[in-house]
């Protein structure tokens, strides 16, 4: 099979499963599961055979539209980083969709869900393949869309339809930037095609904008849910468990970051300089409102904001290849975790409240091991994959600037605090509630992805012994890092500290909430602190207020002058007019042509007497 | 009694006045028609009279044309009425009033 070939059946396949699994009509609910799960597996070796034939890097274009000079083009590129990202996107899909075969198999609406799911992943690889930016924006809003889909899996549910249509609209807002963006991008550079962006913007430097690059940071802003448009993602946990794992915590999220590392050669130093202090603020952030949340998937989800606000930071400090390789390794331990907390809610009834949880180690001990172990990797404990990632971007922010280190520091603290909050709490001690108690282990479907997650979330920081060559831009990047002056001293520095945050995160939460307990101490102790950090800075709030009233007035108002000036004077007023004189010229149509003769010969000596001048 | 200019337009605003009222006060196609060919007689009259008064050619010949331009109206006239009589088996204006309003 030929490269093209090859790229073109991985990037169509997950389109004709999803297809295929709505075209089998009542027989959905037998065959999806196992439909989709074929896909996954064809689409795992499909990728598998292209990696191993790829070159350095392949390039397809083919003529789209052509309006007058300007031609639009369609085409795939497909260079490490592309590669790196497909090969765990189509690793952790798998994963995912086993797992979904398990915990999906008591919803009515398999159908739907897999299918949902095929589309996503056919959308995702359509970003990871797509070499220039109106495709990569076609694709972006696909995969807007089907989150969109699968977070309203249970429309039933009021939570989860507002929560669906609260993504698709804040995620609207970062498009639209995101767009214009790309309009402005292409105006500029008479081109959206990354390679010759990339060309272009280094022959000559001075077409690089600091204002389209805030554009362009838009779409990244709203698909990584960054500060301000971050409010999606909390809610978006009203979908199912897998569709959290896949969307809002492995692939989709991480497309934000991907995007940029695709264009960090258009973005001009005062853009990386706001994403790096942005992206730090919502590492801290995120990790701080992770303290007032008492559902287990929220409370992963703010993990993943914070684990979001690290790659842009570090790509801000202009370490794109690092952001690659915590996105990579983030993945896999934050997919295994999502998967652990679905294992969890599975098996308490779908139980989400931490607090009537507990005890669950001895009942669900495969579960409890691999959550710990993904706990470990989010920690970055020394040996586990997050710890390769977290220490090189601890290592880069030294470099880069002391202050945005120290706050990273405590990020990780904070990381280990939260993560050691629902750890003690969810998995040791007794159990809490009816449901805790009966809980007992989930069937090997859903063991086996986290068997094999959890391994990923131990090796897969060894980029060293990735096959394929993948991750190039990585081991550049750690290979500058090794190089910096004094690089031994910074690295022990970092050790320490990095270690000492998490051993002190895990040890303060156990020490202050205890193993299993039923209420949140912070809040029966500190009811003020909690009530701040459940606040969340009031942003959902701000929202609200701006939407209510600011923006309904507004509304209302353009609704006034469409309805009753535009729709009701001038619309249907002219009509009306024209109507009543149509009504009074009716009058003179009698239907006799001696008539007609009367009024010609009337019109007549009107223009005799006009002719004259009589009037 | 020498006939002058002013004879000659009475006759002929006498004949335009026939011609108009034939055609809006008659029902009868035919009898409009030929009203119509009336008032084109009376301007015809008209012309040549002022044409002999003015002692130019210009009046006279232009009623050269109006006659041949008349005559072919008629004979596309008449055609239109029959035609109308095969479809409506009438010739009566106020029964043909389909474009009352």
């Amino acid at each position: 099979m030929d490269i093209l070939t090859n790229l073109l059946s991985l990037l169509f396949l997950p389109l004709g499963t999803s297809i295929l699994i709505i075209a089998l009509g009542k027989h959905r609910k037998k065959y999806a599961p196992i439909v989709a799960f074929m896909s996954a597996i064809g689409a795992l070796s499909l990728s598998y055979i292209l990696l191993k034939n790829l070159p350095e890097s392949v390039h397809y274009s083919w003529e789209w539209l052509a309006f007058g000079d300007s031609k639009f083009y369609i085409g795939i590129l497909l260079d490490n980083i592309g590669a790196t990202m497909l090969a765990m996107v189509s690793i952790v899909a798998l994963c995912i969709v086993t797992f979904s075969i398990g915990y999906m198999s008591d919803d009515a609406a398999k159908g739907r869900f897999f299918a949902g799911v095929a589309f996503f992943m056919f959308s995702m690889t359509g970003i990871i393949l797509a070499d220039n930016l109106i495709m990569i924006f076609l694709f972006w809003e696909l995969v807007g869309f089907s989150s969109y889909l699968l977070i309203g899996h249970y429309f039933q549910k009021e939570e989860a339809k507002s929560a669906s249509q609260k993504a698709f609209i804040v995620n609207r807002i970062g498009d639209f930037g995101f767009l214009i963006g790309i309009i402005l991008t292409y105006w500029q550079f008479g081109t959206t095609n990354i390679e010759l962006l990339s060309i272009q913007s280094g022959i000559d430097p001075s077409l690089m904008s600091t204002f389209i690059g805030f554009l362009l940071i838009c779409g990244f802003i709203g698909k990584s849910a960054q500060f301000p448009l971050h409010v999606w993602l909390p809610d978006a946990m009203a979908g199912p468990t897998p569709v959290s794992a896949l969307i809002h915590a492995a692939t989709m999220v991480a497309a934000g970051i991907y995007l940029l590392i695709r264009i960090d050669f258009i973005l001009t130093s005062q853009v990386l300089l706001f994403i790096a202090y942005s992206g730090t603020f919502v590492a801290l952030f995120a990790g701080f409102c992770a303290f007032a949340q008492d559902d287990i998937k929220r409370i992963l989800a703010y993990s993943t904001l914070s684990q979001l606000g690290y790659m842009a930071a570090i790509f801000g400090m202009g370490y794109s290849g690092i952001a690659l390789f915590h996105l990579i390794t983030h993945a896999f331990f934050k997919a295994l975790l999502f998967l652990g907390a679905g294992a969890v809610i599975h098996a308490c009834h779908h139980e989400q409240s931490i607090f009537k949880m507990g005890g669950l180690f001895k009942k669900m001990p495969i579960t409890s091991i691999t959550f710990i172990i993904g706990t470990l990797a989010l920690c970055g404990v020394y040996g586990f994959s997050g710890f390769y990632s977290k220490d090189s971007i601890l290592i880069a922010a030294n470099d880069y600037n002391s202050t945005l280190f120290y706050f990273l520091v405590f990020g990780a603290f904070m990381t280990a605090g939260y993560m050691g909050r629902l750890i003690w709490i969810v998995f040791f001690g007794k159990a809490n509630s009816e449901a805790a108690s009966s809980a007992h282990e989930v069937s090997a479907v859903m063991t086996v992805p986290l068997i094999l997650l959890s391994g990923f979330a131990i090796f897969v920081g060894l980029n060293a012994y990735w096959p394929f060559g993948l991750g190039a831009s990585i081991v550049s990047d750690l290979d500058h890092l090794h190089h910096l002056s004094g690089y031994k001293e910074i690295h022990k520095w970092v050790l320490i500290l990095g270690s000492a945050a998490w051993i002190v995160g895990l040890g303060v939460s156990l020490i202050f909430y205890g193993k299993g307990s039923s209420e949140d101490r912070l809040q029966l102790k500190f009811p003020k602190v909690f009530a701040f950090l459940k606040g969340r800075l009031w942003v959902d709030e701000l929202y609200q207020y701006y939407v209510n009233h600011i923006q309904k007035p507004v509304a209302e108002f353009l609704s006034f002058v469409d309805e009753v000036i535009l729709r009701g004077i001038i619309v249907r007023g002219g009509a009306g007019l024209v109507g009543v004189l149509g009504v009074g010229f009716r009058l003179l149509q009698v239907g006799k042509i001696n008539n007609y003769v009367l009024w010609f010969f009337v019109g007549l000596l009107l223009f005799w007497l006009y002719g004259i001048d009589l009037f | 009694m020498t006939i002058g200019i002013n004879e000659f337009i009475i006759v002929s605003s006498l004949l335009f006045l026939i011609g108009f009222l034939g055609v809006i006060l008659r029902r009868n196609t035919i009898i409009i028609f030929m009203s119509i060919e009336l008032m084109l007689n009376a301007v015809n009259l008209a012309l040549v009279a002022f044409s002999r008064y003015n002692n130019t050619m210009d009046g006279s010949i232009f009623v050269f044309f109006i006659m041949t331009v008349a005559a072919a109206e008629v004979a596309v006239g008449l055609a239109i009425i029959v035609m109308i009589y095969r479809q409506r088996q009438t010739i009566l204006v106020n029964e043909l009033n389909q474009l009352k309003g």
